[in-house]
């Protein structure tokens, strides 16, 4: 340890400059009238020079933070983060969203049917609510529904019965035709035989054809 | 004449409002002090480099903690600090701190001889700060190293500016015998 100073302040303070200003020029006054505090000062001078041939290194790897998109949040979520973080906001769009639930309850719910009370003998009485839509209504739909599903079925059902007619009507041509030619043909051979002398008129029917 | 067209406490203010290039410009002005002041606590450049990551990362996630940004450089090294010691808490919870070893290229020196040459006086320091106890080297780090004033420093190491002083001194005195005959044969 070094000798007591007779420094008016403490010579390491002086040395330091953490001294105030008169302090540190009281100090200095001293040292130039007293050699052993000089010496002590030019030994603490000698130490810090030699502290200082100890050199600052370089980091040997720079530090840096990357504003990384990837972790970076969205502005959506940033937004999102800054509304769930602030209380008034989230009061405000709970009291909105509430509000506005109750004009979509109150514009979208259908009107209160009538209620009709029966009352049966001896049962407690019984709230019954009527069908908000009636029988005739129901049965207006089904019969639309009916006759929406069919109406192709009655198309194809016309169209297949004037075939029908159409081929029937042509088979009886043909079948009058067919009956005139052997009608003829029968006439003509009776005629023959009839110049023959073999004739034997027929026992039953016409055998017209109609 | 140095310029700087930023002051840090612009900085900071823009790096609290979220800005990365502010508070990495921030770094590049710090991260060298730092880095040597926790390489001078722990000498080791592994930790060191570590631990000054971790500093920066935590001061970037506290940064709207720190009021005045004229206070910046004691908060950071506060943060340092705490990291550094955290770390000798969690080498050696049950045994001595201060056994740590240093590196090698720091240790074994011997400062008998006529003549000291710079990189012998730097190893000469190297293994008389390495003597002291890390509260001592850690006074002496802070005071001669990194400049701060006493009530700075009190603020970095969390005790009164008297303790401050009674560890500088003493780790200066200690210094003194071993450095200045040292100083004093090789290069004045």
């Amino acid at each position: 340890m070094s000798a007591p100073s007779c420094s008016p302040f403490d010579l390491k303070d002086y040395f330091y400059r953490e001294l105030a200003d008169p302090q540190q020029l009281q100090v200095e006054t001293h040292i130039k009238v007293c050699p052993a505090c000089r010496e002590e000062l030019d030994r603490l001078g000698q130490t810090e020079h030699a502290l200082f041939a100890l050199r600052d290194e370089e980091i040997p790897q720079r530090i840096g933070f990357v504003s990384d998109p990837v972790f970076e949040p969205s502005p959506w979520r940033r937004a999102l983060a800054s509304f769930w973080n602030s209380g008034p906001r989230l009061g405000f769009a709970s009291a909105a969203m509430l509000s506005a639930a109750l004009v979509v309850f109150a514009l979208v719910r259908p009107a209160p049917a009538p209620v009709v009370r029966v009352a049966a003998a001896g049962a407690p009485p019984a709230v019954v609510t009527a069908p908000a839509v009636s029988e005739a209504a129901i049965q207006a739909r089904i019969d639309a529904a009916v006759a929406k599903a069919v109406a192709p079925m009655e198309v194809r059902h016309e169209a297949e019965m004037r075939q029908v007619k159409a081929d029937l009507e042509g088979a009886r041509q043909r079948l009058i035709l067919a009956a005139e030619e052997y009608d003829y043909n029968h006439k003509k051979e009776a005629s023959a035989m009839i110049s023959a002398g073999l004739y034997a008129p027929p026992q039953h029917g016409t055998g017209e054809i109609r | 004449m140095i310029f700087r067209a930023v002051e840090d406490s612009d900085l900071i203010r823009q790096a609290a409002r979220g800005s990365v290039e502010a508070y990495n410009l921030l770094v590049s002005r710090w991260e060298k002090r730092v880095y040597n002041y926790l390489l001078r606590l722990t000498r080791n450049r592994e930790d060191a480099l570590d631990l000054t990551q971790d500093v920066f990362l935590k001061a970037y996630q506290n940064l709207k903690k720190l009021d005045d940004p004229a206070r910046f450089a004691p908060w950071l090294y506060r943060i340092a600090h705490n990291e550094a010691y955290s770390l000798f808490r969690k080498r050696r919870p049950e045994s001595d701190s201060e056994e740590v070893t240093p590196e090698a290229t720091e240790t074994g020196v011997s400062i008998a001889g006529t003549s000291v040459f710079p990189i012998e006086l730097s190893l000469a320091v190297a293994a008389a700060l390495d003597r002291l106890s890390h509260d001592q080297r850690e006074a002496v780090v802070l005071k001669h190293y990194q400049g701060f004033k006493f009530e700075e420093m009190a603020e970095i190491l969390g005790c009164p500016v008297s303790t401050v002083k009674s560890r500088l001194y003493t780790a200066l005195e200690l210094l003194k015998a071993e450095l200045a005959p040292v100083k004093a044969r090789g290069l004045s």
